[in-house]
């Protein structure tokens, strides 16, 4: 059974709160999306999450683990992985060497043939498999988001934050996307995903988180959230011109 | 099949070595020895700097130092410890196995005879009665690496936040400081006077049935080639392996890696301790093949015959830098006979080197894979390219083929 | 064994200092920029007892409290030295040390100068020039052509303009022939490629250059000679004697003509340079990219030729530099090492990409060579050391504070990252 849990985060850089004691839960697989205006601290929130920063104080515990002060690799190998908002695919190697990274990193232990099986089926599911022995620089750019979800896959991780999956990204491409997610979930694992699109992140999450200056102002059904007067005024009176649905 | 022709001509190439020097019969044959023996100890500088610089991406300027330090380590070992039968009374010494352990004391350059070192007073005060067994070479060769290794770890640790300008100026300095350090220090290292060693095989060596000198050239050329080779097997078969992949997705985005469960930490330490191990390891075998090494090996212009050997066999394979360091080797030396044009005469000992650096120049410029790389290249990935479009062909989904005009985002 | 004793103490107390106060700072939600620096002066000068003022105290990190406790921690090994050693000629003649402060810090300025030509390459294209030795020499063996084989009596100052003028030409033609490509992604590790292609030319310039003018030394003729004259009459101490090739002044402390020509070239082309930077339309466009390539590009500016300026301006500056100091020290093919090396150390002390940071570092590194060579018991270890305290002070930068003292963070990308 899945279970992210984070008490009372707070992270600040010099005088500037970014985050002011989040506080949220994610039970079992769950399809939860992350928005907020720009500055909410999103971004920040991620990358306490996945261990790339370290929240000043606060606690985040991956089922029994403790995971806020792990570095970056071992917070993945305990079963959270990520994806980043500008693309990071390894463009000097082949996508299929992309693929092995995080298939290695995680001590897979059956042979090469396996290994090999368990790529092309990933690379066929997103409609890469063609692409296998390219190098990831000669992939646009929808491919390569592509492909970062495909290392996501081959990592195996409960936990699955995807940072801005739409941007920029191809409307066939898209749809790729949201079978990549739904099957993914659909396989047993929590899925936060971050992103300025609102009509994907309505139409897919089951439930909304809304940060606002780094504090957790909603959180809920997307109805509820839709409908709640401080994302409204967070949305509309901070931010005019923010593509809220 | 094409796909083995760069296995093939390697394979031609490693016998044409291991043969030449039983074939060879001109009377410049001493020379052309030495030239290769050198050619294979920067063969292995270069392909352990590729391993560094091109499959890491950490661009160090610091690669000679730790060859410094795997020379300087056997050169004192075996410069100052000897074993005794007899104490001295006179030098610092401890019981070892019904023998004595003596530690020489540093003496540094004199001019004049007048001062002994400790161990020569006592060899007098004896009258040539005792016999003290100086220290096995292959054991100060052994230290020596251990002691690069070590110290490649400590500054693998030391430049984890760096990177870039700021990596190559640190190893830079790091590179500097030893070589000031040695020429300071001329009561133990005798600075620019150089510090003696004793040669590879200072009883001389029986192979095969043939007795060969300490100052034949058969010896050496076979330990160096086979360290080069055994080195060239370990960066193979690392490179195969996962810490091949790793240390390239290091290379390709640090961040990413680590989000993807690769201990950045560890394999960047340890990709710095194996490749420091080998240039310290190559520097003292060299340092005994020479017999004398002085603080001038750590000049940057020194590095820098280093590094244009890598970029122009190609950077980022090793054998290609490896072949490339024993090609441009030999034909630096080759091209070393001074011509006259119209009553000029060229100086063919400086032009050599200002066309070289052209050739690194031009080379970076223009085939930024190197000159020898594209071509294993070529046959190693023949058919990916159709293999992509026939697979396009095929497929109608929304991935497309790759759009090679399109600027990723 | 006083001084060393003294040495380890302030060691001790400084690394306490800079993680007690660092921690401090930021348990107070405090810019920790500073932090480290100042809790290691003030540990180190003042011991326990400034750790514990400032651990109670907290104050902002100003400017003044940073140079007052740097300055406080070198006035205390100064002291100190002079009590461990009371017979050296440093802590007896009052007219050396003026002397040898006067010197270095002449020979600091022209450093700094030097080093600023790296720094603006750096902060424009953000390459670490390893060319910028060679520009040095190249300038300093025009000068001695021009003046002594090829044009001999033409004067002094055509031939550096003529030097700086050849130099600027090699280093504008050297970046739109190699640094081009770097520019627009269209290779993978672009500080990297700069540092390589930068290095095939030092390598290329100093055998070219070797090939041609062999490997004998060479020493140009001083540029200007005094007249002899001294002011006011009669006084006693006489305050400004000149003979023709030194100058002394209050009669304790010798300017060589060639230094003295060399400071106040270096501080005129100085301040035309930051006319140049400031007053100007190129220099405002120049400073805009090293901000900001993209926003810079936006408003009308063309980042290549800036790019390409920079690198020819600091290739100049370089050879300007050496030739102004071909008068003062005798020249090789590969003079250009030292001064190099020094320029490397100077630019990350003084905080890689920053100009004034460049030219304090210059003045510091001068003064402390000043002091190192003549105050230093052993000097001939000492001189054999000079060139690794230099590297010490810039490992020990990178790893500590990588910006230097006036360094800014550079983004990711053309710069390279930490």
């Amino acid at each position: 059974m899945i279970h992210l849990k984070v008490t009372n985060l707070h992270k600040r850089f010099g005088g500037n709160h970014v985050l002011n004691g989040v506080n949220f839960e994610v039970n079992g697989p769950e399809l939860i999306g992350l928005i907020g205006p720009n500055g909410a601290g999103k971004t920040t929130l991620t990358n306490i999450l996945d261990g790339a920063i370290k929240p000043t104080s606060g606690t985040v515990y991956l089922g029994e683990d403790r995971i806020d002060q792990l570095p970056p690799y071992q917070v993945a190998l305990a079963g959270l992985g990520r994806t980043f908002q500008v693309t990071r695919s390894f463009r000097r190697m082949t996508v299929l060497e992309n693929l092995f990274v995080p298939a290695l990193a995680m001590g897979n232990t059956h042979g090469r043939k396996e290994l090999m099986e368990k790529a092309m089926s990933v690379l066929e599911f997103l409609t890469i498999d063609h692409l296998r022995n390219e190098f990831a620089q000669a992939l646009s750019g929808g491919q390569q988001k592509l492909l970062e979800l495909g290392r996501l896959l081959m990592l195996n991780p409960d936990v699955i934050i995807l940072d801005e999956p739409f941007a920029g990204v191809h409307p066939r491409l898209m749809e790729v996307i949201y079978a990549y997610i739904r099957r993914v979930n659909d396989e047993g694992k929590a899925i936060i995903i971050i992103s300025h699109q609102m009509d994907s992140i309505f139409s897919l999450s089951q439930r909304l988180l809304v940060l606002n200056f780094g504090d957790l102002i909603a959180d809920g059904p997307p109805e509820d959230v839709k409908n709640d007067p401080a994302v409204i005024e967070a949305y509309l009176g901070a931010e005019e011109g923010e593509d809220a649905a | 099949m094409r796909k083995q022709i760069p296995n093939i001509a390697g394979g031609l190439f490693l016998i044409f070595l291991l043969i030449f020097p039983l074939i060879y019969g001109r009377a410049d044959y001493d020379y052309i020895m030495h030239i290769l023996i050198t050619g294979f100890f920067y063969a292995i500088l270069a392909a352990s700097w590729s391993m560094l610089s091109g499959y890491a991406g950490q661009f160090s300027f610091g690669h000679m130092g730790f060859m410094a330090i795997g020379a300087y380590t056997t050169g004192l070992f075996c410069h100052y410890i000897y074993i005794s039968p007899e104490p001295t009374g006179l030098c610092w010494e401890t019981g070892f196995f019904g023998q004595w352990l003596v530690v020489v004391n540093p003496i540094g350059v004199t001019s004049t005879t007048l001062t002994q070192d400790c161990l020569r007073q006592a060899l007098a005060g004896w009258g040539g009665g005792v016999e003290v067994t100086s220290m096995p070479v292959p054991l100060g060769i052994l230290l020596g690496t251990i002691m690069g290794g070590i110290a490649g770890f400590l500054i693998g640790m030391l430049v984890l936040r760096l990177r870039a300008a700021y990596l190559a100026l640190f190893t830079l300095g790091f590179s500097e400081i030893l070589k000031a350090t040695i020429s300071a220090e001329i009561d133990i290292t005798r600075g620019q006077a150089g510090l003696e060693l004793p040669p590879l095989y200072p009883n001389g060596v029986t192979w095969f049935g043939s007795y060969f000198e300490p100052t034949d050239k058969i010896p050496p050329y076979y330990t160096m080639l086979a360290l080069l080779i055994v080195c060239l097997l370990i960066l193979t078969w690392l490179a195969r392996s996962k810490f091949g992949l790793f240390v390239r997705a290091l290379r390709e985005d640090q961040d990413a890696a680590a989000a993807l469960g690769v201990n950045t930490v560890r394999y960047k330490v340890l990709v710095f301790t194996i490749t420091c191990a080998m240039a310290a390891a190559a520097g003292a075998v060299q340092g005994h093949y020479v017999q004398i090494i002085t603080p001038n090996m750590l000049f940057l212009l020194q590095m820098s015959l280093v590094v244009a050997m890598a970029v122009i066999g190609g950077i980022e394979n090793f054998v290609a830098a490896a072949i490339g360091a024993i090609l441009l080797q030999v034909a630096l030396e080759l091209l070393r006979n001074s011509f006259v044009i119209g009553g000029i005469e060229v100086d063919m000992t400086i032009w050599r080197l200002v066309f070289f650096g052209i050739l690194l120049m031009v080379t970076l410029r223009f085939f930024r894979n190197g000159l020898i790389a594209p071509v294993i290249h070529y046959f190693r990935r023949e058919g990916v390219a159709e293999e992509t479009v026939a697979k396009r062909a095929t497929l109608t989904g929304p991935g497309g083929g790759p759009h090679r005009a399109e600027a990723p985002d | 064994m006083l001084f060393w004793g003294v040495i380890v103490w302030m060691i001790v107390w400084g690394v306490a200092g800079s993680i007690l106060i660092k921690r401090r700072y930021l348990a107070r939600d405090l810019d920790t920029s500073n932090a480290n620096f100042v809790g290691a002066m003030a540990g180190a000068s003042l011991g326990p007892v400034g750790i514990a003022a400032l651990w109670t105290k907290t104050p902002k990190s100003s400017n003044f409290l940073i140079v007052g406790l740097g300055l406080l921690t070198v006035l205390l090994v100064a002291v100190t030295f002079s009590f461990a050693d009371p017979e050296n000629i440093c802590v007896t003649s009052g007219g050396f040390v003026a002397s040898q402060f006067v010197n270095g810090l002449i020979i600091g300025i022209i450093y700094g100068f030097m080093a600023l030509g790296l720094s603006l390459i750096f902060s424009i294209l953000g390459v670490v020039s390893f060319a910028h030795g060679e520009f040095y020499m190249i300038g300093g063996m025009l000068v001695y052509f021009i003046t002594a084989v090829w044009i001999p009596g033409v004067p002094p100052l055509l031939a550096v303009m003529g030097a700086c003028a050849i130099a600027f030409v090699i280093g504008a033609v050297f970046e739109r022939l190699m640094l081009t490509p770097m520019y627009h992604g269209k290779i993978d590790r672009p500080v990297e490629y700069g540092i390589l292609v930068t290095f095939g030319l030092a390598f290329t310039l100093q055998y070219f250059v070797q090939a041609l003018a062999g490997a004998n030394p060479v020493k140009a003729q001083r540029f200007l000679s005094f007249p002899r004259w001294s002011w006011p009459e009669g006084a006693d101490p006489v305050w400004i004697k000149t003979s023709r090739g030194s100058m002394t002044l209050f009669e304790q402390v010798s300017i060589s003509s060639p230094r003295f020509t060399a400071a106040i070239t270096c501080i005129l082309v100085l301040l035309a340079l930051l006319y140049l930077l400031h007053r100007t339309w190129t220099g405002k466009a120049l400073r805009a990219v090293s901000q900001d390539r993209e926003a810079a590009a936006i408003a009308g500016i063309n980042p290549d030729r800036m790019n390409m300026l920079a690198f020819a301006l600091g290739g100049m500056i370089a050879a300007l530099a050496g030739a102004l100091l071909v008068q003062a020290f005798s020249w090789l093919p590969q003079v250009g090492a030292i001064p190099a090396m020094r320029s490397f150390v100077i630019v990350v002390l003084g905080g890689l990409g920053s100009l004034p940071g460049a030219f304090v570092g210059g003045i510091m590194v001068g003064l402390v060579e000043a002091a190192g060579t003549g105050c230093v018991p052993d000097p001939q270890k000492a001189a054999s050391y000079i060139p690794a305290y230099g590297m010490i002070v810039l490992t020990l930068t990178l790893l500590l504070r990588p910006t230097g003292m006036f360094g800014r963070r550079f983004a990711s990308g053309a710069h390279g990252q930490f």
